[in-house]
């Protein structure tokens, strides 16, 4: 929990939000402080992906409230949220499949430069410098002439988090960053974000299903369970809650992971 | 690059010798290639670069041609000033419906932005069709000819040429621009182009509406040549036209469509002018051509040189 004196980089208040007879989350409450790395967990369909897409944009709440940096900005469309500093990255791998991983960049780095609507100059030899920096930045500065889509699976996620991070963001979600990769890659892939996000000054919420990656990085934990919180506290605090135990029914959260 | 330039060279040198070497026939021929080169490469700016099928792209052809002819028989003006004219008008008018048609349509991707086309240029096509007072209906605009020496054939090949080719620099700018490379990044995701900051309908919009405005230039281009504009100009039947060359020159470089377009034209005058069965021509080429060379002539070259 985080002492009242510290204002939120994200407070998130009552947030609910119903498809049909479901109700997918029913009044989340969540306080992120800056330079936070919070990890979001919980049972399949406990909301975590909800959340994320509501908190990010792609979908409006039914009531509550998102406040980055003291700015209610629920139900802002997502590009605009990028351009005010929050960035995000996807569950499914998402990058440029068809444009080489050097122009993966310069995309995200003309669109933060709010270049979209310059039609004349040629593109080609614009922000190579930063977009060499970034790459170097995730250890894909060798492949800059690569289609992205050729890159391995790992190399892909490493593109999307330096994709995010051309948009200077000053928070950045993480739907499930290492979704699809083997167990000691993941450690490695959630080791390079905190390092990074921690070098550049970049607070981070993230959702993710490996308890062994949530204890390697996460500052905070949030639980959801049923579409609300069910338990907030530090790493150990989770993992002493009986609770958070029943929740993840036969399976005993231990600092190496869930064992089953 | 040092490859491009002496091509290029040998490219305009030989479409500025081309009316001395040909009859007037096939310089007609010529001014209807660069047309329909410039309609197929403002098309393909959307789905090659964009990855935005569009079924209703004969609606923005038409609607520049109606323009020009409009412009150049009803307006009331001194002949010379309405052909000095009748290129902006053409865009302009093709610019406009194309915003209002795009305003609807980038809000469905796939198939569905295609319907969305296709439903507007049904509109468009049934109003040339029955607005008899203003299009002429079903008869159309004919009798168009270009004031003074710009009558000649080769005279007004030339004029085409020096519309047609700052034309497609321009787009050719403009693919190669950052709205350019976001475009491209569309085409491949966009999902994750919103999440870098952009307005994904507003740049759909704006690709939209200036591929529509050059598709309009073209149709404009031809009608003062061929002489007059009818209402099939605007048939759903018409939309395919863009489609077939620029599958059949390659979607995926700049200037396949326009050979796409050339090697259409031809085709069209040498095997419609032998037998009747021209649209059982036009079938087997695009069989062959899906089968055979997914990605056009210009991708068959590229697999040639590696």
């Amino acid at each position: 929990m985080m002492s009242a004196a510290v204002i939120p980089i994200l407070q998130v208040t009552a947030l609910a939000k119903r498809f049909g007879g479901l109700q997918a989350l029913g009044g989340v409450e969540l306080a992120v402080a800056p330079g936070e790395f919070r990890a979001i967990i919980g049972p399949n369909g406990a909301g975590k992906s909800t959340f994320f897409n509501t908190i990010t944009g792609l979908l409006r709440p039914d009531s509550g409230r998102v406040i980055f940096e003291g700015r209610d900005v629920a139900g802002t469309a997502p590009h605009l949220l990028v351009r005010q500093g929050m960035g995000r990255t996807f569950q499914i791998t998402s990058m440029f499949p068809d444009l080489s991983v050097r122009e993966n960049l310069q995309v995200a780095l003309l669109a933060h430069a709010r270049r979209n609507w310059s039609i004349w100059p040629y593109a080609r030899q614009m922000h190579t410098e930063r977009a060499h920096e970034l790459l170097h930045l995730v250890g894909l500065a060798g492949d800059a002439g690569l289609p992205a889509g050729t890159l391995a699976h790992g190399d892909q996620k490493r593109l999307e988090l330096a994709i995010a991070l051309a948009g200077e963001p000053r928070l950045l979600l993480l739907d499930e960053p290492t979704a699809g990769m083997a167990a000691q890659e993941r450690i490695e892939s959630i080791s390079l974000v905190h390092r990074l996000a921690t070098q550049l000054g970049v607070s981070c919420v993230f959702t993710e299903h490996d308890m062994a990656v949530v204890f390697a990085v996460a500052t905070n934990i949030t639980v959801l369970h049923q579409g609300r919180v069910l338990a907030e506290g530090s790493p150990a605090q989770v993992r002493a809650n009986p609770l958070v135990q029943q929740v993840y029914l036969g399976e005993s959260i231990t600092s190496e992971g869930v064992c089953r | 690059m040092s490859r491009k330039v002496p091509i290029a060279l040998g490219g305009a040198l030989a479409l500025a010798a081309l009316p001395f070497a040909i009859s007037d026939f096939w310089i007609f021929i010529a001014i209807e290639v660069l047309a329909f080169a410039l309609y197929a490469v403002s098309f393909n700016v959307l789905l090659g670069y964009g990855g935005m099928l569009s079924f209703g792209h004969a609606a923005f052809f038409g609607i520049g041609a109606y323009a020009a002819a409009l412009l150049v028989k009803k307006a009331g003006m001194a002949p010379g000033l309405a052909f000095a004219l009748f290129p902006l008008a053409a865009m302009a008018a093709a610019a406009l419906v194309a915003a209002i048609i795009g305003f609807f349509s980038v809000r469905r991707s796939g198939i569905y932005f295609g319907m969305l086309t296709f439903a507007f240029q049904m509109l468009l096509y049934t109003i040339a069709l029955k607005a008899t007072g203003l299009t002429g209906g079903d008869d159309g605009i004919t009798g168009l000819k270009p004031p003074g020496a710009f009558a000649r054939p080769a005279v007004y090949y030339y004029f085409a040429l020096a519309i047609t080719v700052p034309a497609l620099y321009v787009l050719y700018r403009l693919v190669s621009s950052p709205f350019g490379t976001i475009l491209r990044a569309l085409r491949s995701n966009p999902r994750r182009v919103q999440t870098i900051g952009v307005n994904v309908r507003s740049h759909q919009l704006a690709a939209f509406v200036i591929s529509g405005a050059f598709a309009g230039l073209a149709g404009a281009l031809f009608a003062m040549s061929s002489g007059n504009v009818f209402p099939g100009w605007l048939n759903w039947t018409a939309s395919a036209t863009p489609i077939v060359m620029a599958v059949l020159g390659g979607v995926s470089t700049f200037l396949g469509p326009a050979l796409g377009a050339a090697v259409y034209v031809v085709l069209e005058v040498m095997i419609s002018g032998r037998t009747e069965y021209w649209p059982l021509a036009m079938g087997v080429i695009i069989l062959a051509l899906v089968l055979l060379m997914p990605a056009g002539l210009t991708g068959l070259a590229r697999a040639r040189r590696t």
